[in-house]
């Protein structure tokens, strides 16, 4: 049963106060949160609950397969999805797990989404997202085939400290590296954005596809048909994957996650 | 970096194992071809608790990592 909250709006955001009004799907994730054994702080509920109705606000809620919110510091409440109650995650041995992100320990963790490529997302028309801290090492996140020689994910810092993307390909951006909100959207066999902070910082005109290939989207190490590689130290506090985004979809999208990370003073 | 070493058959029983519902042992070869498992402090105190406690009493040692897999320049 659902409280009633209070809602106003604020500048093109509707703020809810805490008087136990969650958004049904806030609640529900809190629910899994708490099945799972997993706790959660008022301020980590609150700001969750401002996640999904700024999401759900921009439009871009139901782009979403996957939500990782990584709140909770522990295991069991960071492996929950957002979204839905598909598409629980496992975390490997090696992480650590605090309120400000989760962390691996670059040589033998990984988060597994089981979110694979070819059923769970449309091929060239998908996105992922993260929101690194730190960039830590040169570990990868994401999924590679090396069939189809491309990869679905991104690495934040290179041996030369530039972005290294994959869009369904894999190209160098020569985007020097930043800390912050990652988003990469392939959005048809000709287009593929990325996007560091609330910028447009690359357009690619060339996607391959990845349909034929069943991938799960790792984080902390490259998931190459079935074996990690690259593993990574890159403090993460979100993670999310599903259709690929407009510009302003993206724009919002950094709004409402900005705004989130701002609230739990994780923020870069 | 210091790590767990592991003879063929204890990774056979600890690799991909769960140890709580949301997390699975993980192990990695060394340069030199022996296991290792690490696992960080809040990882030692969900096993203490399991039937896999005894991979806290196994001998630790330097790991250095066997060279990178295939993967192909990023140009």
């Amino acid at each position: 049963m659902f409280g009633v909250g209070v809602g106003v709006r604020v500048g093109g955001r509707t703020i809810v106060s805490s008087g136990g009004g969650f958004d049904p799907d806030a609640q529900a994730f809190f629910d899994r949160v708490t099945t799972a054994g997993g706790t959660l702080t008022t301020t980590e509920k609150n700001a969750t609950n401002q996640l999904v109705l700024d999401m759900k606000s921009a439009g871009i809620w139901s782009s979403m397969k996957a939500v990782y919110p990584m709140v909770g510091a522990s295991a069991a409440a960071c492996a929950q999805n957002l979204k839905s109650s598909s598409f629980t995650g496992t975390f490997t041995s090696g992480w650590t797990f605090a309120s400000t992100g989760v962390t691996p320990n670059g040589t033998s963790a990984y988060f597994n989404t089981n979110v694979k490529n070819n059923t769970n997302l449309t091929d060239r028309a998908s996105h992922w997202s993260a929101y690194f801290r730190t960039l830590g090492n040169d570990g990868f996140n994401g999924y590679y085939s090396a069939a189809a020689g491309a990869v679905f994910g991104v690495q934040p810092k290179d041996n030369t400290n530039k972005i290294a993307v994959g869009l369904n390909n894999l190209a160098a951006s020569g985007v020097t590296s930043a800390a912050g909100f990652l988003i990469g959207s392939v959005n048809s066999s000709t287009n593929a954005k990325l996007y560091l902070n609330n910028s447009l910082v690359l357009t690619n005109s060339t996607t391959q596809s990845l349909a034929g290939y069943s991938l799960d989207f790792y984080l902390g190490a490259l998931n190459s048909t079935g074996t990690p590689i690259i593993y990574g130290t890159q403090q993460s506090v979100f993670l999310s994957l599903g259709d690929n985004l407009t510009d302003t979809q993206a724009s919002n999208f950094y709004t409402a996650v900005q705004a989130f990370q701002t609230t739990l003073s994780r923020q870069v | 970096m210091i790590g767990y070493t592991l003879t063929p058959d204890q990774y056979t029983q600890v690799q991909g194992q769960y140890y709580t519902e949301y997390q699975f042992f993980n192990c990695v070869l060394s340069i030199d071809n022996v296991w290792f498992l690490f696992l960080s402090d809040e990882d030692k105190t969900e096993v203490a608790t399991t039937e896999y406690a005894w991979v806290l009493d196994l001998p630790e040692a330097e790991y250095i990592p066997p060279p990178p897999p295939p993967f192909p320049p990023v140009e």
